[in-house]
């Protein structure tokens, strides 16, 4: 998109000689009006931006012909950071990117740092606490995409209901590590105390009425012949535009494509989980529309916090009393080296390049944030939309811009 | 195919502008957990990058069709380098490939990869910003994050914070 | 119809007299000293009836507001209000009132200050011209009139204008928008809403707000328009959707869309202002239950009516109060399914929303109209 100001045009009227007399005796003069389209700025305050992030529109009338987001307003320079704070020291840096799901973030930084100390054993019982946070925190972000989109395309009530399933989740984590969003709870090495008594059953009990209520909230509102009218066959992303566009998590999945990293590029133990049946992964298959577009993405969202629901239950049978932290020094030194791990993120791949020198503090450490990635399709799926679907395609990247700034 | 299948794919099909391949600097060579490793990766000649980027994702065994990150990295204030780092992932294939382009910082500039990968973009704008790499051809040269009249770079090892802007304090 | 009435076992209900309202009749009744002279009576009577709708649309916005808040609590799952006055908040309106009240008046920068302050008010008169020709009770209306329903139509429809004017008088791109937005729905659901109402008049055979309640009032009070003709009920679904699009409640809130525009084109008003466009709001919401009680469920009949009648109550302050009470209930319940429907249904867009008004419920509000009259004359066939 160019520049924004164009010239004014007045109204004018041609000569005389370029009017023509109609055979009811009337003139008819042509009038040389030029009309140019609306610029409004959505952001970087707006109900609907998932956060400060600014989309500069170019509308005509409700046709949206150009957008252009503009981000930086939440940049806290967390790379910066990591370079000059310890090991140890940068964990709750992590929690604040993606700060809907904390434990995926410290589990991606533990994993990246964790690749270049190669000697550091990680006992099963951490691996397994570390599976079921990271799965249950895939599920408390689903939920806020699920209810904030209803929230978007107009429906109030769905996002109560997520809401009170989240709680149920925060109040979970809460008793394990004390915090309710930024947990800093899987360290290096492992996480950072054993569960307290009784926690395994509250979450077995958690499971089990939540399968429930998501039969009930995929009834409400994916299955809403409104809510289908709105999102299908709106911001079509093509397996070749994802393939392009470095897309991945349920973006790449809406589209058709049958990729998870958890497993087909495995870590902890997800392949074991997968191979013993625990849990599947859903794809876009344009059930209601066209493959790739916001129904789908929706629709894997939700279907993927069913599987998580599998996923937990697995590691609740596999789990076992023992460590759950390695031997880590209290002062982490990192052997030189560089590493780079991508998880599966509730939003696609997070990826830590993690660069260390053989000191206490890293060299460099890269966040290759997923928001960051899925935010530029924007570009090329808002131009020819509604401004009703814009606010929908926004919705269905499910964004956090703490994630895109970082 | 594992990183080392990998390599000799690329050195047998004589794509231009590979140097080297380095394997992971970590001390422990006793490495049998694949997922565990450090990160290894090929060197390459940076003004080659788009013909190599354009192999790595036509070419059927190795299949890259998504461009997962394209950062920079300053080691150290001292050395006279900057590295480039790329990496790559195969969704049908399940691999990975990093790559490391090092350019010296007195001539900070490479061609743009945003022909081979619209994903290139982003990531080139911020590097741009950040390190003060020039990626020649970039259809879209604005800053990313900082504002549009910030002075210098800001992830270099020798970049001094500023004392103020627009008037209000730094410190 | 006349004859199906009469055969259902009903006694007509008596209308009252023409020429003047209750209000004057009191007035008259009053020992008032003998010089003062006639008009000064009649505009006593005006006053009184404009202090006592304005009383009316002021309790209808308190009571709506509340129940618009504990509805929702109860349906997100939540208690509302519950501290504002004790029992479950019954003062949480008042207070916001009050609150509202003593906001500041803030205008924006470059706004058009004439149609800016003019737009609440323009709304705001529309909806009390409309619910003027609203009457309360058999006898108590504010004035008698043969064509009810033709003016509450015609003033309801002026709130438009001050919505246009609202969003273009903000000077903001957001308000522009819901005010575009407004006129393009608006005017599209103004014709399925017409043609809709079409049905029960053609059933009933009246405009009279009075006179088609009191036909409704055989089968022992329950003989009411949309038993009488099988399409009234396809007629009252499309009256309802119309009615919501023309209320701009939800799924048709696009003008005031909240997650999208901000606020649409209440975006730049706040404390009393603001208030006035919710107080049409709630009282338009109120306005459409009414017409749709009135014409499509029975107005003021139901069996309790047909009680005392048969006791010979008829006339009497307690028959009134039973007929308005009645009425209301009918309003009230209308309101809490518009408010229902809120809280369930998902926004429209708007260009589905005007397929939907122009491509759909035109030719069924139309095909509607067709059958109703087609068995009207039918039925008068057969029976005479």
């Amino acid at each position: 998109m160019t520049s924004p100001t164009e010239a004014e045009h007045k109204p004018s009227i041609r000569p005389a000689d370029e009017s023509r007399t109609l055979p009811s005796g009337e003139r008819e003069f042509f009038m040389d009006v030029a009309t140019s389209d609306l610029e409004v700025n959505m952001g970087p305050q707006h109900p609907a931006t998932h956060g400060v992030m600014r989309v500069l529109l170019r509308t005509d009338g409700e046709l949206v012909t150009g957008a252009q987001p503009h981000l930086g307003y939440l940049h806290r320079c967390a790379e910066k950071i990591g370079e000059n704070v310890e090991w140890l020291q940068y964990l709750p840096y992590t929690d604040r990117y993606d700060y809907l799901s904390a434990m995926n973030n410290n589990l991606s930084y533990s994993l990246a740092v964790e690749a270049l100390m190669p000697e550091l054993e990680i006992p099963r019982r951490g691996t397994m606490i570390r599976m079921i946070c990271a799965e249950m925190n895939r599920i408390a972000s689903h939920l806020v995409a699920f209810g904030t989109y209803g929230l978007d395309i107009g429906a109030f009530t769905p996002f109560f209901y997520a809401f009170r399933e989240r709680e149920w989740i925060q109040a979970l984590f809460e008793k394990i590590c004390g915090a309710r969003l930024t947990y800093s709870y899987i360290r290096i090495g492992g996480v950072f105390n054993d569960t307290p008594p009784g926690w395994l059953q509250e979450v077995a009990d958690f499971c089990d009425v939540f399968e429930e209520k998501w039969q009930e909230y995929y009834d409400l509102l994916i299955e809403n012949h409104i809510f289908v009218q709105r999102t299908a066959n709106v911001g079509v992303i093509s397996e070749e535009m994802a393939y392009d566009f470095g897309l991945t998590g349920p973006m790449l999945r809406g589209s058709g494509v049958d990729f998870d990293l958890r497993r087909d590029m495995p870590y902890l133990e997800y392949g074991q989980a997968y191979d013993a049946g625990a849990f599947r992964v859903p794809i876009g298959t344009g059930e209601k529309g066209t493959v790739g577009d916001c129904w789908d993405r929706t629709q894997v969202r939700m279907v993927e916090m069913k599987e998580c629901l599998g996923l937990v239950r697995w590691c609740l049978e596999q789990i076992e009393p023992g460590p759950v932290i390695g031997d880590v020094p209290k002062v982490i030194k990192v052997p030189p080296g560089e590493a780079y791990v991508g998880i599966e993120n509730p939003r696609g791949e997070l990826g830590h390049y993690m660069h260390s020198d053989g000191g206490k503090i890293a060299t460099r450490c890269r966040v290759r944030a997923p928001s960051f990635v899925n935010l530029a399709v924007l570009e090329d799926l808002m131009p020819g939309t509604l401004l009703a679907d814009s606010v929908a395609i926004i919705g269905s990247t499910d964004i956090v811009i703490g994630e895109t700034d970082r | 195919m594992d990183f080392q299948a990998i390599a000799d794919h690329l050195s047998v099909a004589k794509v231009p502008g590979l140097l080297s391949v380095e394997l992971p600097r970590s001390p422990d060579k006793k490495i049998k957990d694949k997922g565990r490793s450090g990160l290894p990766y090929v060197c390459l000649d940076p003004s080659c990058i788009v013909e190599f980027l354009m192999f790595c994702r036509d070419d059927e065994a190795l299949g890259f069709e998504v461009l997962v990150d394209l950062t920079a990295s300053d080691p150290s204030s001292d050395d006279e380098n900057l590295w480039i780092l790329v990496q790559l992932l195969s969704v049908r294939h399940r691999h990975r490939l990093g790559i490391k382009c090092i350019l010296p910082k007195s001539a900070l500039s490479m061609p743009s990869s945003t022909k081979v990968y619209r994903a290139a973009q982003w990531h080139e704008r911020e590097c741009m910003e950040m390190y003060g790499v020039t990626f020649e051809d970039h259809p879209d040269p604005r800053n990313m994050l900082l504002p549009d009249d910030w002075v210098g770079y800001p992830m270099r090892k020798d970049y001094v914070f500023p004392k103020e802007y627009h008037g209000i304090s730094c410190e | 119809m006349f004859a199906l009435v009469q055969n259902g076992g009903g006694v007509l209900a008596q209308t009252p007299n023409e020429g003047t309202n209750f209000l004057h009749e009191l007035l008259l009744w009053l020992p008032l000293p003998e010089w003062i002279p006639g008009w000064a009576l009649v505009l006593g009577a005006v006053g009184a009836g404009v202090g006592i709708l304005v009383g009316l649309v002021s309790f209808i916005a308190l009571w709506s507001v509340w129940m618009e808040r504990k509805v929702s609590g109860h349906m997100q799952c939540r208690n509302g209000p519950m501290y504002a006055g004790g029992w479950h908040g019954w003062a949480q309106t008042i207070a916001d009132g009050i609150k509202l009240f003593q906001k500041e008046d803030m205008i924006p920068i470059g706004a058009d200050r004439v149609l800016f302050v003019l737009s609440p008010a323009i709304v705001l008169a529309s909806i009390f011209g409309a619910l003027a020709a609203l009457p309360l009770s058999y006898d108590w209306y504010f004035a008698r009139m043969d064509l009810g329903i033709f003016t509450i139509l015609a003033i309801g429809s002026t709130t438009t204008i001050g919505v246009i004017m609202a969003g273009w008088a903000s000077n903001s791109k957001w308000s522009l928008y819901g005010a575009m937005r407004e006129a393009a729905q608006v005017v599209a659901y103004e014709i399925p809403l017409g043609i809709a109402l079409m049905v029960p008049l053609i059933t009933l055979g009246t405009f009279s707000l009075l006179d088609a309640s009191a036909l409704q009032s055989g089968f022992f009070g329950m003989g009411w328009a949309i038993f009488q003709n099988p399409l009234c009920l396809p007629a009252f679904i499309i009256f309802w959707i119309a009615a919501l699009a023309e209320t701009k409640r939800a799924p048709f809130d696009l003008p005031e869309a909240e997650s999208e525009l901000v606020a649409g084109f209440l975006t730049e008003f706040s404390g009393i202002r603001w208030s006035f466009f919710f107080m049409e709001e709630y009282a338009a919401m109120f306005l459409m239950s009414v017409v749709g009680a009135v014409f499509f469920f029975g107005g003021f009949e139901s069996p309790a009516t047909y009680a005392l009648r048969m006791a010979g109550m008829e006339g009497t302050i307690v028959f009134s109060l039973v007929c308005f009470g009645t009425l209301v209930l009918k309003a009230f319940t209308g309101v809490f399914l518009m408010m229902w429907l809120r809280w369930t249904l998902p926004r429209v867009r708007i260009d589905q929303v005007m397929t939907m008004g122009y491509k759909y419920l035109t030719p069924l509000a139309l095909i509607c109209v067709l059958g109703a009259a087609i068995w009207e004359a039918v039925l008068h066939i057969v029976l005479n």
